[in-house]
């Protein structure tokens, strides 16, 4: 038997004493994987967002939130306007609105986007399972992927939106999460639907190859002072990396947390089985074991008892995210968990601080046992 | 000093509990390399306190001792000493419960650099010298499953690994039956002549005492007669 394979053998003496330290420690790292795998899923498809070839410039009613705004509060005419602006390739115009699905178990409603067909690439949709809807006003719509598995529908099947049956035509994806959770239509049928005829909510801006998205922005906004205001995708990028940002800080905090808790845990799990173990440290002294080994066998007991917990956390972060994301309506479906080389090392480098912390103080009493007194120990 | 003198104590003096308790009060000693003592003496008389400080398990605090070579009042780490120069025999055997017999044997070569193979091999070897019945399934089993006899047989295979130049056993028959006492004795002693190692033993049994070359008698923490 190796040095190892004692160090490896030792913390499972007692199998409920190191059953139940390895779970307080795993849920902590549980939690870690959990939210990292969230925000790693979120990043990823914020990140699609910049997707080439979809528009690189939403533009907006000043006032209104490129994310949330929806109705019409711009006239289309807008749409066509802006492509005299030095730079932009092409525009789109398009109206967004809320519709209630009561079948469904999403958050209140479906986000339906009226645009031409023809300019559906602005928006990052390049190829539909199924066909693309007619431009004229005849009831069809293309389903974002995710939201048609929560509805489960397929090509050819219907869905009551605004107190019309609509036709899906094709199914579409983009990767995008916000974008496949929601639906298209034509923009003339959601105009007269939703009472907004000749408005739309945003135009989606495409610059021609050789120009600067900030420049073309800008140049925008120059045009229309305090009417439009034109976001670039790099930006609403960065907004939402900021939100999730703060997720990553409550991470961390979690992090440190989840060291203490379980660092003062390891110490009393450990500082237990040195007490039990006083008479066996003394006759390991008494064969010439020199300090440094006993230390480094308790901290070595420490750190593996951490690490089998991190093996666990993981484990329990992953089969925890996808059982709470099944469970959740729409968003379980849209939010892809990402589980990456980072987390994992963030997990097992918990885990291995929390055994360092944890072992060292038992460690350190271990080693400095005088041994005839250890001896003695009953 | 003398080739042949393997420890060498003058006026070794260790006090407890804050200088009020005299352990030692003064020992003087020379035992020669290969001889088998033993050391005799009432409870409280410090023969187990002058084996510790033997095999350097606690430092006296005056005098002069030195061992295989070794001054022990000046050497600040002595687990190297320990673990090359002493081989312990406890009178409770102290086996690790959770290894196995085959392990606890091999426990002090850590400090060597054997290789694992090695280790193996020599432990093996010292076990099949102490005639277990069933050796292949005794050495597999954790000690709590064998007799005290058997258990104290492991101790002393586990005292030898290291090849030790003198082994220090603290009354090793002292929780055993006469019959498997007797076993073990003449275990020792027969490991004593082969290996022609050292062998300084503790007892308050005269019996056992007379199977030594020489007794050593202490009393009041110094050495009364020889």
């Amino acid at each position: 038997m190796s040095f190892l394979s004692l160090m490896i053998k030792n913390p499972f003496r007692n199998k409920t004493r190191a059953s139940l330290a390895i779970v307080g420690i795993a849920i902590g790292i549980a939690t870690i994987v959990a939210l990292g795998m969230v925000t790693g899923g979120l990043q990823t498809a914020t990140q699609s967002t910049l997707k080439a070839g979809s528009a690189e410039i939403s533009v907006t009613q000043t006032g209104t939130n490129t994310f949330e705004s929806g109705g019409g509060t711009l006239n289309e005419s807008l749409a066509t306007d802006l492509q005299n602006i030095s730079g932009v390739k092409n525009t789109a115009g398009i109206l967004r609105a809320n519709a209630n699905i009561t079948a469904a178990n999403t958050f209140g409603g479906l986000s339906v986007n009226g645009i031409d067909s023809s300019k559906l690439s602005l928006e990052g949709i390049d190829s539909v399972n199924g066909t693309i809807y007619s431009n004229g006003s005849s009831n069809q719509l293309i389903l974002g992927k995710t939201v048609a598995q929560s509805l489960n529908k397929t090509v050819g099947d219907s869905i009551n939106l605004f107190g019309k049956e609509f036709k899906v035509t094709g199914i579409y994806q983009t990767g995008n999460f916000i974008q496949d959770a929601g639906a298209f239509t034509s923009l003339n049928t959601l105009q007269n639907l939703t009472n907004n005829n000749g408005k739309i909510s945003v135009i989606a801006v495409k610059v021609t190859d050789n120009a600067n998205v900030t420049t073309v922005s800008q140049a925008i906004e120059k045009a229309y002072p305090n009417q439009l205001t034109a976001t670039t995708a790099a930006d609403q990028a960065n907004r939402i990396n900021q939100g999730l940002g703060t997720i990553n800080t409550a991470s961390t905090a979690i992090s440190l947390l989840a060291i203490i808790i379980g660092g003062i845990g390891i110490i009393n799990v450990m500082i237990m089985s040195v007490y039990e173990r006083t008479r066996e440290i003394g006759v390991l002294k008494a064969v010439g074991w020199r300090s440094r080994r006993i230390l480094t066998m308790i901290l070595g007991e420490s750190i593996i008892l951490t690490l089998v917990a991190a093996v666990v956390g993981i484990i329990m972060g992953v089969i925890g995210v996808e059982v709470l994301l099944n469970v959740l309506p729409t968003s379980g479906t849209a939010i892809k968990p990402v589980l990456t080389i980072e987390i994992l090392l963030r997990a097992f480098g918990i885990g291995f601080v929390v055994g360092l912390v944890g072992g060292l103080y038992p460690a350190y009493r271990a080693s400095r046992l005088a041994p005839t007194e250890a001896l003695r120990y009953e | 000093m003398n080739k042949e003198n393997i420890i060498e104590i003058q006026g070794l003096k260790k006090r407890f509990d804050k200088g009020k308790i005299k352990a030692l009060n003064g020992i003087d000693l020379v035992i020669k390399k290969g001889e088998f003592v033993s050391i005799m003496g009432p409870s409280g008389s410090g023969k187990s306190t002058l084996l510790n400080m033997i095999g350097a398990l606690d430092k006296a605090d005056e005098g002069f001792i030195k061992v295989a070579g070794i001054d022990l009042m000046e050497v600040k780490d002595l687990s190297k000493f320990r673990s090359q120069e002493i081989g312990f025999v406890f009178q409770l055997h102290n086996l690790i419960p959770n290894l196995s017999v085959l392990e606890n044997v091999e426990i002090p070569m850590y400090e060597t650099k054997s290789s694992s193979k090695e280790i193996r091999e020599r432990a093996l070897e010292l076990l099949k010298l102490m005639n277990f019945p069933n050796f292949s399934d005794t050495i597999k089993q954790n000690p709590t499953k064998l007799s005290g006899g058997e258990r104290q047989r492991v101790a002393i295979a586990r005292a030898l690994v290291n090849h030790p130049s003198i082994i220090l056993a603290d009354e090793p028959t002292g929780a055993l039956d006469s019959k498997t006492g007797d076993m073990i004795l003449n275990l020792l002693k027969e490991i004593h002549h082969k290996e022609n190692v050292t062998l300084v033993m503790v007892t308050h049994e005269p019996y056992v005492a007379e199977m030594a070359d020489r007794t050593i008698n202490v009393l009041d923490g110094k050495v009364s007669n020889e």
